[in-house]
């Protein structure tokens, strides 16, 4: 007999979601949901009838860990509706904005992650603030890294949260060769570090999903081989970029996408009945409580050929290097290859950049309606904004953002794991719940269902 | 002498003693070579001073960004920009009587410009400026600390920059192209020609150019500088310097024993401290009425004070 817990809100990740769980009697998810409870912002409404260059500084604010990429996304969105090609080190600049981002954020998913891991060889939880070695060495290596790609952005962007240097047809100014050195300087010493920390999180969480057994709020439950594992399928459109209708060869493509209301993909109503008060912090939703995920959920469901896909750091390795790791475990091990890329592809772009080159296109265009889309590898995966930009003013912005395109791939993924896994599973997606959320949903009495909530 | 000087560590009359500078310089050539010293030194990896739009053309990537009329001619207009070299630095050297807004290339100058240790030169407002963006970093994050030399100048008002070329071309009848240096001194607004004429005009003709937000202003003698300077006080081609933090102490002291500069004691040379209290004191009287007379101004609610 079917028996229903609710995590409600899910911890140590961007954003409000929740998880809404059909379990057998043995713990095991039958059915999973993961939905968003985040309020909806309405971006996509706002951005209509702005100008194209406020625009991107509007869709920056949905989130403070990934502005870069929204900010990217948006500008190249912008440029590609009205077909606007950006001079040679404006892209470098950009290119190296992502990259020091992505490894600011790689590294603060880390923070986010280890207390779920076990320093290994021991049956310690890893504490990221305890002031106690190996952890505090590990943890001073974080922040370094991210204060590295921070400083690095807001050189290349004039800040590090919320980009200002980005703009239509390029960026507002080139660096100083001053600048430039001080790039590499860090790029170097942070390549070291990436090193040192991608092999320790490797271990990590290898040793984590080799046990038999792992501790959730006191109790034992086994770890199952395949935790995590979905066949959704993956997209990716670049190794760490990104890709725009401008491209010789995009690597989008806008037909094959769909998006539906969580409607169709997401359980109806229910009541709790299955209550934990041990689990982590606080307990699970007490028992009686009534949940709805198809109409509380607060997002879209994009799909890519009527199924809900991958995005992220393993759907970029296996689109560009056929990586062959499922799971949860899968999932973590490829974002922590992805650190030194940040690095070495930086180093590249450092190189070639040259401070004395034009970062401004020399015609921008006013835009003729006609649709733009640019999408952004952000380190949580594809990110497509979709624009029409007419006599510079904004007619229609949409944004796909890549928690979005994973709430319902997770929620495949949790079918099988012990309930009480759920959201180490849900955790391997790194989500920004945030950023998901940006889209007004209407009901089937075309209500906006924020505000039946708010109500 | 009371608070109308500011705190200070030392005051001395000073002048640089580099020839090419003092060629360049307004008074004593302080500005320019305590940046190029600082500069040499590595005290700081880049100073933003007021340059002009000749150097604009030249270094377009080293100026603040501002896309509104750099096209028109428009000589003595001061650009903010970043210098590193000598030479850029006698570029820009030379006091504009004209509104600079170097502050709006603080923040910039720690990211595009990747400075670590930044030199800034200001009027006392701007050294106020500067000192808050330290204390309240509100959009002025990682910029602080790396505020390596600030350098305030004595200031009793400022003009816009269609003051001085009322005053210029109209009241002193000559083109601002031919200008070669404009100076206050002695009671007078003086002009001097590149074919060596001189014109001079009373100070009183000046007073309706004047920047009406200066008329609230305390501080004379840029109290919030590491070092603060400028002619008054000291002799034709000397300024007066006074050295106010540990910071400004210490890069005084390196400049004194590079032989950056020679100096006479302040209490030896004519006009002399006198000078630079009394025109203190009456700036901030005269300042004062402006702040009282505020703060019954306009519809049952205070102009604000700047100073509670």
């Amino acid at each position: 007999m079917s028996k229903v817990v609710e995590i409600s809100p899910t911890t140590r990740h961007e954003g409000h979601s929740k998880l809404v769980l059909k379990v057998n009697d043995a713990g095991i998810i039958e059915k999973g949901n993961w939905c968003s409870i985040t309020p909806v912002r309405g971006v996509e409404k706002l951005a209509v009838g702005k100008t194209p260059e406020q625009v991107p500084k509007i869709a920056s604010r949905v989130c403070g860990i990934c502005p870069i990429a929204h900010n990217l996304a948006g500008t190249e969105a912008m440029e590609a509706s009205i077909k606007c090609e950006i001079p040679n080190d404006a892209k470098l600049l950009r290119h190296i904005l992502q990259l020091a981002n992505r490894a600011h954020s790689i590294a603060l998913h880390n923070i986010l992650l280890l207390p779920d891991y076990y320093i290994p060889g021991t049956e310690t939880k890893i504490n990221p603030f305890t002031p106690e070695e190996p952890v505090r060495s590990v943890a001073k290596r974080i922040q370094r890294i991210r204060e590295i790609g921070q400083t690095i952005g807001q050189i290349a962007a004039g800040d590090c949260i919320h980009p200002r240097n980005t703009r239509v047809g390029g960026m507002y100014r080139n660096v100083s060769e001053q600048a430039k050195t001080k790039m590499y300087d860090l790029a170097k010493e942070g390549l070291t570090l990436a090193h040192q920390q991608a092999e320790f999180m490797i271990a990590v969480i290898r040793n984590y999903h080799n046990r038999d057994f792992v501790d959730v709020g006191g109790m034992k439950v086994p770890m199952p081989k395949t935790l995590g594992y979905h066949n959704q399928g993956y997209l990716a459109t670049h190794a760490f970029y990104g890709s725009s209708s401008l491209d010789e060869c995009p690597s989008w493509d806008i037909r094959r996408f769909k998006e539906a209301r969580p409607y169709d993909w997401y359980m109806g109503e229910m009541e709790v009945t299955l209550e934990e008060p041990k689990y982590p912090i606080g307990g699970t939703t007490k028992l009686g409580t009534k949940t709805n995920p198809q109409m509380e959920a607060c997002t879209g469901i994009p799909m890519y050929d009527g199924q809900p896909v991958e995005v992220g750091p393993r759907a970029r390795l296996v689109t560009y290097k056929n990586y062959d790791e499922k799971g949860t475990a899968g999932q973590n091990i490829a974002r922590q290859m992805e650190y030194q890329d940040c690095f070495y592809e930086m180093i590249d772009c450092l190189d070639e950049l040259n401070p004395n080159g034009k970062v401004v296109a020399d015609y921008i265009p006013d835009g003729d309606g006609s649709l733009g889309w640019a999408s952004n590898e952000a380190p949580r995966g594809t990110d497509v904004h979709i624009a029409r930009v007419k006599d510079w003013k904004v007619q229609y912005y949409s944004m796909l953002v890549p928690t979005t395109w994973n709430f319902a791939t997770c929620s495949a993924a949790l079918t099988g794991a012990p309930w009480q896994l759920a959201e180490v599973i849900m955790r391997g997606y790194d989500p920004c719940v945030s950023c998901a959320t940006h889209m007004i949903v209407v009901d089937e009495e075309n209500r906006l269902v924020a505000q039946k909530l708010i109500q | 002498m009371g608070a109308e000087l500011g705190k200070y560590k030392s005051c001395v009359s000073a002048r640089t003693t580099d020839k090419e500078i003092l060629k360049f310089s307004q008074d004593g050539g302080i500005v320019t070579s305590l940046f190029g010293f600082a500069l040499d030194t590595g005290i700081i990896d880049g100073a933003i001073v007021a340059a002009n739009k000749e150097f604009y053309e030249k270094n377009p990537s080293k100026c603040i960004l501002d896309n509104s009329n750099f096209e028109m001619i428009e000589p003595w207009r001061p650009i903010p920009a970043v210098v590193n070299t000598k030479a850029e630095l006698l570029a820009a050297a030379g006091t504009k009587y004209n509104i600079s807004p170097n502050v709006a290339l603080l923040k910039e100058a720690t990211r595009a410009f990747g400075l670590d240790k930044i030199g800034i030169v200001g009027t006392p407002c701007q050294m106020q400026a500067v000192r808050k963006a330290q204390l309240y970093p509100i959009g002025f994050r990682d910029v602080g600390a790396s505020i390596a030399l600030a350098v305030g100048i004595f200031c009793m008002e400022n003009f816009p920059y269609q003051g001085i070329l009322q005053l210029v071309e109209d009241h002193a009848a000559m083109k601002l192209d031919a200008v070669k240096k404009m100076e206050i001194g002695k009671g007078k607004f003086w002009v001097y020609g590149k074919r060596g004429q001189v014109v001079s005009l009373p100070l009183k003709v000046t007073h309706k150019y004047e920047q009406p937000g200066c008329h609230v202003c305390l501080d004379y003698v840029a109290n919030l500088g590491d070092i603060s300077t400028g002619s008054v006080g000291s002799p034709d081609g000397w300024s007066t310097v006074f050295v106010r933090s540990k910071i400004g102490d210490s890069v005084w002291a390196k400049a004194m024993a590079a032989g950056v500069f020679e100096t006479q004691p302040i209490e030896k040379v004519k006009p002399g401290l006198e000078l630079v209290t009394k025109l203190a004191n009456e700036k901030i009287t005269k300042n004062k009425k402006t702040l009282e007379g505020r703060a019954t101004f306009g519809v049952g609610k205070a102009l604000r004070n700047p100073y509670i």
